[in-house]
């Protein structure tokens, strides 16, 4: 009752501000990124009270615009369930040698359940598994931590990440298959009732569990797991003679993969995992323009549009870059994504006035900052079924503009978009940069995924990224309706066509198996939209290990402890494989002068 | 050693292969944006584009690119930069290169094999080759079916206004659309050759390059220059009163720019970096011509201008890795089309900027003279 009162006082300010701001300049953006990004908003974090009210303006600007509810639906709102946070509601293990006093763990900083984890209560033997790591046969490099073991109903024993002393080359391929996740779905297809991770004592957060970390599944993995500390793993490994658990990591830890896991005798292990999860409804805002002309022999007869509205809140749900004097502040998310948004509504506004050979379908969609939810939710279960959509246009992140440079991403899901990105360039002017890789860290890939050709459009990215300081002030708005410009005239050129896009599917470039994830902190800020072979630094995180190591806005690295970088890929890839602590080696190129430097990662939680 | 628009190719293929080529990042600031503002990336389909040259009214470019599925090389597009739409202007069979509108007229020149009857056949085994992976390392081959044509674009009707065996191309028209200025490489068919000659032929048929004038109809087709190297790219000057061009040395190694009356006589030499300078384009002012040299290192072509007579140091006009050149100012002289590898990957597509013309001639005038 006291959040609806609160909510209709907002309300009411809201739409003073719009207007005036309306009033105030010809910007066809400007007044949509200034009231979604202003403090009412609080960061629009999907499920709050703050993303209501954006989700409400919208939907106001949508009846203004003269938009409909999508068939089907009385209203804007597509209301979809995630998880909007997890917690580990007492968890624990019981360690029972045979004939010994069993030794109960029950805190969080001794036991703490995965994220994905059933909640159940289990008890059987125990095996340890060595890193639990199993390369699949298609990637022809033999390592299966579970050769020779029996795990059926039992409890098995991990270590966490992958080993810490194999060459480059090894630690690369093991490196992609170390994920939880993976190593859950390995030890569950082997009949193991439970998985326990040990961080072992020559690992990064030796000794520690694992904080729960944010995962929106909406059920567990179909497996017992939990992280538990060095003093649990302690007891587990006491009774195995001459096997101290850092002899034994240091075993497996040349990546040799004939190094074993064994059985320990003599002890069971009862766990009990109770994870909480807590599910939230989140609402994509929805909405169409009819065609203005006759249907008959328009193949796919829809054409969409879609920007993201949620952002980070507060910045507590783990995604923030904010600096530890920032932290806990209003996120406005400004650019990421007000931005997209504004463009959205004003490329429908525009549209709205002209004849359209397709339905406009415009969508804004809730949840991306946590994975891409709102879209995945909307191609789910899409009130326009995918098959009829002609293509997809994504704004994600397009009110920083320097440069006149423009990244659109995604063009390789079509044949025809090279043709219509350059005729409605030529009116726009922009120096595009292409992008043909739909698997993008945004919606676009959510429509790639139903076989949607889509484009995203980025502006790049920038020091403000996913902080407080990402605001109204800073968007270039004339730029930003030059965006607007060029959506709507691409919009016109596939509306007109009788004939959809052909969809082109994209092979990925990174495999999907699962990933160890970066676990080390740099400080960079790469620069996303700029083709350099290299990765460029739109810049450096204040304190952060690569400011220390001199780094900074515009420096070209071009090498990793060792490895060269070519791209954002290698980059990626490289940084999983980095120590924390461990300095490496950085070749950089500042202007034209090629230049070293020493780095030490911190550690990402 | 190649066309207007061949050493792209080549170069681009180079520039791949160097990982010591990873200069600045083109988000620091450059000198770049005193002289050209809002750059504007304008072809974007198909592996390459390049060549664009201004119509008289400068509302649209023609330029060539490789763009159509059937034909793996380049045919010659007209883009009209109000509306965005492009046409083609060549007939789709064979190669082509080099295109130029004639002022006064509706017709649009360009260099075609179109009517080699391999022509087909040819494209074929081109696009064959390429689906098995492999490409020629230079595909420009100077392919002596290369003959000039116009092309009236309201009637559709093709002049053929030169036919004589060994490649002719590079043409381009006096502002009056009275003369053509072209190169060929004739010479090494109509006569008996040497043996060392023949070899040559073999090696690299572009050392029989020579610059040519005729007339718009292709009579009085007349040769002006006479020494051993490819000589190519000729443009009038804005007073038609001299041609412009780039000479190769006999090996094809360095080039520079040069002028000449339309008889050929006072030949005067402009560029002298001891590089590959080439590709030049007078500004509508006439005081000064763009063009592009290699000389910041073999595979790092960028656009530089000098004052008409060659009494200065050149200036350097653009700052970003691969290849930068083909500049061509637009006939009001406040933009500029050239052609670029910026975009990413390894093939060149056309670039438009806003020209600063003041910018250009303060610099100029503080140059050190030559």
């Amino acid at each position: 009752m006291f959040g609806h009162i609160i909510r209709i006082a907002a309300v009411v300010a809201l739409a003073g501000l719009s207007a005036s701001a309306q009033t105030a300049t010809q910007s066809k953006t400007r007044a949509h990124v200034q009231t979604l990004a202003s403090e009412q908003l609080e960061g629009r974090m999907a499920g709050s009270a703050g993303e209501r009210l954006a989700a409400e303006y919208i939907a106001r600007e949508l009846t203004r615009i003269g938009a409909k509810p999508l068939p089907g639906l009385t209203d804007f709102f597509h209301s979809f369930d995630f998880t909007a946070g997890t917690k580990d509601a007492g968890s624990t293990i019981t360690v029972t040698r045979a004939g010994g006093t069993p030794r109960r763990f029950a805190t969080t900083d001794h036991v703490q359940a995965l994220s994905f984890s059933d909640s159940a209560e289990v008890t059987g033997p125990v095996v340890f598994a060595g890193y639990g790591l199993v390369v699949p046969e298609s990637q022809n490099f033999g390592y299966d931590s579970y050769v020779g073991l029996d795990v059926k109903d039992k409890v098995v024993v991990v270590l966490r990440y992958f080993p810490e002393d194999a060459d480059q080359k090894t630690r690369a391929i093991l490196a992609r298959y170390s994920d939880l996740r993976y190593k859950a779905m390995a030890a569950r297809q082997r009949g193991a009732k439970a998985m326990l991770v040990i961080a072992g004592p020559r690992s990064p957060n030796a000794g520690a569990t694992i904080p729960m970390t944010f995962d929106t599944a909406l059920a567990g993995s179909g497996i017992v797991a939990a992280s538990i500390s060095g003093e649990a793993g302690a007891a587990i490994f006491d009774g195995v003679a001459d096997n101290k658990l850092e002899d034994v990591q240091k075993s497996m830890d040349t990546g040799n993969p004939h190094a074993s896991g064994f059985a320990i005798p003599e002890l069971t292990v009862a766990v009990k995992s109770a994870v909480q999860r807590e599910t939230q409804t989140g609402r994509n805002v929805v909405a169409y323009l009819p065609a203005s002309s006759s249907m008959t022999g328009v193949e796919r007869p829809w054409v969409a549009l879609g920007a993201h509205y949620d952002h980070l809140g507060r910045g507590t749900n783990g995604n923030s870059l904010a600096a530890k004097e920032e932290a806990g502040r209003i996120h406005y998310g400004a650019d990421d994504n007000a931005s997209g948004t504004a463009a959205v509504l004003a490329v429908a506004e525009t549209l709205a006035q002209q004849p359209r050979g397709r339905h406009v379908l415009v969508g804004f969609w809730s949840a991306e900052e946590i994975g891409l939810i709102g879209s995945n939710a909307f191609v789910n279960k899409p009130p326009v079924p995918a098959d009829q959509l002609a293509a997809y246009l994504n704004f994600d992140m397009v009110g920083r503009m320097v440069d006149n440079k423009l990244t659109v991403q995604a063009t390789g899901t079509s044949p025809v978009w090279n043709r219509i990105i350059e005729q409605a360039n030529v009116a726009a002017g922009f120096d595009l940069v292409l992008q043909p890789d739909p698997y993008q860290p945004t919606d676009v890939a959510s429509f790639n995924g139903v076989s949607v050709p889509a484009l995203s459009f980025f502006t790049s990215t920038h020091t403000d990224y996913h902080r407080p300081g990402d605001t109204a002030d800073k968007i270039n708005y004339d730029d930003l309706d030059r965006v607007v410009g060029f959506a709507a005239a691409i919009v016109k050129r596939v509306g007109d066509t009788a004939e959809a896009p052909q969809f082109t599917k994209v092979d990925q470039q990174t495999d999907t198996a699962g990933r160890a994830g970066v676990r080390v902190f740099t400080g960079t800020i790469p620069d996303y939209a700029t083709n350099v072979k290299g990765l460029l630094l739109g810049g450096v995180i204040g304190g952060g290990p690569a400011e220390i190591a001199g780094l900074q806005k515009g420096d070209v690295i071009i090498e990793i402890a060792g490895q060269t970088i070519a791209n954002i890929y290698d980059y990626t890839y490289a940084l999983e494989l980095l120590k924390v602590g461990e300095p490496v080696k950085i070749v950089y190129m500042r202007g034209s002068a090629r230049q070293e430097t020493t780095l030490t990662p911190g550690a990402r939680k | 050693m190649n066309t207007r628009s061949g050493l792209i190719l080549l170069f681009a293929i180079f520039v791949n292969g160097l990982s010591a080529l990873i200069a600045q990042p083109q988000a620091t600031p450059t000198p770049e944006r005193d002289l050209l503002s809002r750059v504007r990336r304008l072809t974007v389909e198909g592996r390459r584009a390049g060549e664009g040259y201004w119509s008289p009214d400068g509302k649209r470019l023609v330029f060539q690119s490789e763009r159509e599925p059937g034909n793996p090389w380049y045919q010659i597009y007209a883009v009209d930069l109000t509306t965005g739409d492009t046409v083609r202007i060549s007939p789709g069979i064979g190669k082509t290169t080099c295109a130029f509108f004639r002022p006064g007229t509706d017709q649009i020149l360009f260099a075609s094999t179109h009517h080699d009857p391999q022509s087909k056949k040819l494209q074929d085994e081109e696009l064959a080759l390429r689906a098995s992976g492999k490409e020629r390392r230079y595909a420009w081959d100077y392919d002596p079916e290369m003959d000039i044509y116009a092309v009236s674009e309201k009637t559709k009707a093709i002049e053929r206004l030169t036919n004589a065996r060994g490649y002719d191309a590079e043409a381009s028209y006096s502002s009056d659309g009275q003369w053509i200025a072209f190169s060929s490489m004739r010479d090494a068919y109509n006569r008996t050759l040497s043996d060392a000659e023949r070899k040559q032929l073999d090696v690299d048929p572009s050392f029989f390059g020579e610059i040519y004038i005729m007339r718009a109809d292709g009579t009085g087709q007349r040769r002006l220059t006479q020494v051993n190297g490819y000589d190519g790219g000729p443009f009038f000057s804005p007073d038609a009163k001299r041609v412009i061009w780039r000479r190769f040395d006999e090996q094809g190694l360095i080039a520079d720019v040069w002028t000449m009356n339309l008889d050929g006589s006072d030949q005067r030499q402009l560029t002298d970096f001891k590089s590959m300078s080439w590709a030049p384009y007078i500004h509508p002012s006439g005081e000064y011509l763009l063009f592009a040299s290699n000389k910041l290192g073999f595979e790092n072509f960028e656009v530089f201008m000098v004052d008409v007579a060659g009494t200065k140091q050149p200036v350097r006009v653009t700052y970003s890795d691969g290849f930068d050149g083909l500049p061509v100012p637009s006939p009001d002289g406040k933009q500029l089309a050239w052609t670029s590898s910026r975009g990413g990957g390894r093939e060149g597509q056309i670039f438009l900027a806003q020209w600063n013309h003041e910018a250009a001639r303060t610099a100029l005038a503080a140059a050190p003279p030559r």
